[in-house]
């Protein structure tokens, strides 16, 4: 009777356990999956003849954007001579998205192409297909892809993905309430700090926000020409990074500033003008309503040097056959090629990943009417993009947390120094 | 004679595997199975999922577990979340239950309101919940505002974040415990009712010393289950503070923790050893717990 009842609530227990393990260990392992197929030995000549198949592509998109990467792929399906078929497959958000993709690495059964941030790549980086071999032989004009979106798609020393739906960190202002006071749209933090002055004083508001704090630190310290992180940890504990500090603890300790707590994004607030500005990612503009005033977007302000964020995913390959490598190679052309990129950029409100692209007519005149690109195109040249390694993710999620915490407890910038340096490499 | 007996003993035990066989599949295969793979993974240092490769068995994931500050702030926050949770949504349940038994009207649609929350996803409660407790708007902020007491900032302020999500998850786990209780105590016998009322016995007295002590089985299994549920908190979280585990982390539970360090940090091994601890916890509660209801049961 006695071991009955034990055992019962052992299984019991171990229910209950076990369906928690379940989530935390999916039932699938390859068997040292070493079989190096990833590195493209395709000979990949122009036009060397590819069968017809089907190629199929993870993403994140939707509404607007995912209407129009459909239209972009049925176009692809029905011109192109090779009769490749890309089947899109929404796997809802980019955290959905992120864990399907671990899931499936470790299954072995990733999909030819996906939408994915570097940083996701890390565990299987040796299953994403080198493209530098397609790119030397069977690409037009790589030299017009953005340096900034190149530079990053070949931090892992070969290049493991295509630009895809980039955008920029901009700083969207309520023009009517500034006009009214008098402030123009800040180029320097000194800027800020009268900004943030003269609201407090004025109205009474906090003046500023910013969606993604590690984000904030890192342009922050990157705009006074200090580095961030790296594999081996802190690298903002030097002077530059201290007045970093300095001027961010100012702007939240006078309450020029605020944190996004509850609202989760500042456009709700910024939309009933309970905030004046906000920095957030220039696709956040589709979620600002503004009637009755006036909104302004402008680039991101510096202080030694500029610097801007970017963001939004890229397109990977894992694809393990040679035609099938192939066969994706074609989509990725299309997909990253002049027409394509001004059209998905003017229908989504994504930044062109060419430079050809922005001097285009089209975008051009589009952007003549459009605020946000505008000021995204007015900092290409401050873009950088966050390093992706080995924890880079728990960095990011230490000083999230961090500057959370010292900002609700109007911590002094000496110790913001020392406990943020103590974050990043307790991360480690 | 003897000999086919047994022989017809056995193929009908033979059939009654047969009729346990999918579900006993089922449970080895996503219960049993995962639960000794993440055993073994959490033994293992640097364990990678993708190849199955680690560099070496020892207790490196284990070590690297408790010198983790997050870790400890979760096993604590977890801790503080199940010695509230627990014992106060049982205590309402039964309450609530009680009246809704012994209301002269309306049973049916007190019962179905209450049970509305089971039946809801967890998300929509979530944000619902997430509007009555907002700083500026909320309906919390205002109810206390009647009494003098002054906006608190239930979800941006790290002080109040686990509170915040205790209050959600009371109100949440209610609906289940109602409907256990309500099944119980229709079947409470109403003879032993009956004679209390002949003695005129107070209605105090009556909750105390017959509907309590006939619902204990019943109480009983609320408890455990409560218990166990609520160590594995992780929905509430992430729906509560919107895909985020509170302001500056500060509502973070063990589970989330698990899932954080496995799917976003990519430490497999480390995720695996929580796992392993929250197990061992959740086994040795769960049989404390047993032990407790028996001998009492015996005295």
């Amino acid at each position: 009777m006695k071991r009955k009842s034990i055992l019962c609530v052992t299984l019991a227990a171990a229910l209950a356990a076990g369906s928690l393990a379940g989530c935390g260990t999916p039932a699938s392992e390859s068997s040292a999956a070493s079989a190096d197929t990833t590195s493209a030995q395709a000979s990949a000549e122009n036009g060397a003849a590819i069968q017809p198949c089907e190629v199929t592509f993870w993403h994140a998109m939707t509404g607007q954007q995912e209407t129009t990467l459909t239209e972009l792929t049925d176009q692809f399906n029905a011109e192109n001579e090779y009769g490749i078929q890309v089947t899109l497959v929404n796997q809802g958000s980019y955290n959905d998205l992120s864990t399907k993709l671990t899931a499936n690495a470790a299954a072995d059964t990733l999909p030819d192409l996906s939408q994915a941030y570097n940083s996701w790549l890390i565990p299987y980086l040796d299953k994403v297909v080198h493209l530098d071999d397609f790119v030397a032989n069977d690409y037009d004009n790589y030299e017009d892809i953005m340096e900034g979106y190149r530079e990053e798609t070949s931090q892992f020393g070969f290049i493991n993905a295509m630009p895809f739906n980039k955008s920029t960190y901009v700083y969207f202002y309520n023009k009517t309430m500034f006009d009214e006071l008098g402030l123009e749209a800040p180029e320097t933090w000194d800027d800020l700090l009268n900004i943030g002055k003269t609201f407090q004083e004025e109205k009474g508001l906090v003046s500023l926000g910013f969606d993604d704090m590690a984000g904030m630190l890192e342009a922050t310290l990157r705009q006074n020409g200090s580095d961030y992180v790296n594999e081996e940890g802190a690298q903002f504990n030097t002077e530059a990074g201290q007045q970093a500090l300095d001027f961010i603890m100012e702007m939240y300790n006078n309450d020029y500033a605020r944190l996004v707590g509850e609202d989760n994004y500042f456009s709700g607030p910024f939309s009933n003008q309970l905030i004046p500005a906000y920095v957030g990612s220039s696709t956040g503009v589709s979620y600002i309503t503004h009637e009755g005033w006036e909104l302004g977007v402008a680039p991101l302000p510096g202080n030694t040097e500029k610097a801007a964020n970017t963001a939004g995913t890229n397109i990977v390959m894992f694809s393990k056959d040679e035609n099938q490598q192939k066969a994706a190679w074609e989509y990725l052309k299309f997909l990253t090629s002049t027409d394509a990129t001004v059209k998905w950029a003017m229908d989504t409100g994504y930044l062109p990943v060419r430079t050809s692209a922005y001097e285009s007519e089209t975008y051009q005149e589009f952007m003549a009417g459009d605020a946000t690109a505008t000021a995204s195109y007015a900092q290409t040249d401050a873009f950088f993009s966050s390093p992706a390694f080995d924890g880079s993710y728990d960095i990011q999620n230490a000083v999230n947390a961090k500057l959370e915490e010292l900002i609700l407890n109007k911590a002094d910038s000496t110790t913001a120094m020392q406990e943020l340096v103590d974050a990043v490499n307790g991360a480690l | 004679m003897q000999h086919n007996q047994t022989v017809r003993r056995r193929l009908q035990n033979g059939k009654g595997y047969l009729y346990l066989a999918p579900s006993l599949i089922i449970l080895l295969v996503f219960t049993i199975y995962p639960l000794i793979k993440a055993f073994m993974m959490s033994f293992c240092e640097d364990y990678s999922i993708i190849n199955g490769s680690f560099k070496g068995v020892n207790l490196q994931n284990y070590q690297d577990l408790f010198a983790d500050d997050v870790f400890l702030k979760a096993l604590s926050n977890t801790s503080i979340y199940v010695v509230f949770v627990v014992p106060v949504s049982i205590l309402l349940s039964l309450v609530i239950a009680v009246l809704i038994h012994n209301a002269a009207r309306g049973k049916a649609i007190f019962q179905t309101l209450y049970f509305l929350p089971y039946v809801t996803s967890v998300i929509a409660i979530g944000i619902v919940w997430s509007w009555i407790f907002n700083s500026n708007y909320g309906l919390l902020n205002y109810f206390l505002s009647l009494f003098g007491i002054d906006a608190i900032p239930w979800l941006n302020d790290p002080q109040y974040a686990l509170a915040a999500l205790i209050i959600f998850s009371i109100w949440k786990s209610l609906a289940f415990n109602i409907l256990i209780f309500l099944s119980g105590l229709s079947s409470i016998s109403q003879d032993i009712y009956q004679a209390a009322r002949i003695d005129s016995t107070p209605q105090m007295r009556v909750f105390f010393k017959i509907t309590v002590p006939q619902l204990r089985p019943i109480i009983v299994y609320a408890f455990l289950m409560g218990l166990i549920n609520a160590f594995k908190v992780y929905n509430e979280v992430f729906s509560l503070f919107q895909s985020k585990a509170g302001p500056a982390n500060s509502a973070i539970t063990v589970v989330y923790y698990i899932y954080d360090k496995f799917y976003n940090s990519g430490d497999y091994g480390v995720a695996s050893a929580a796992a392993v601890v929250l197990f061992i916890i959740i086994l040795v509660l769960t049989m404390v717990q047993k032990f407790i209801a028996k001998e009492k049961e015996a005295a």
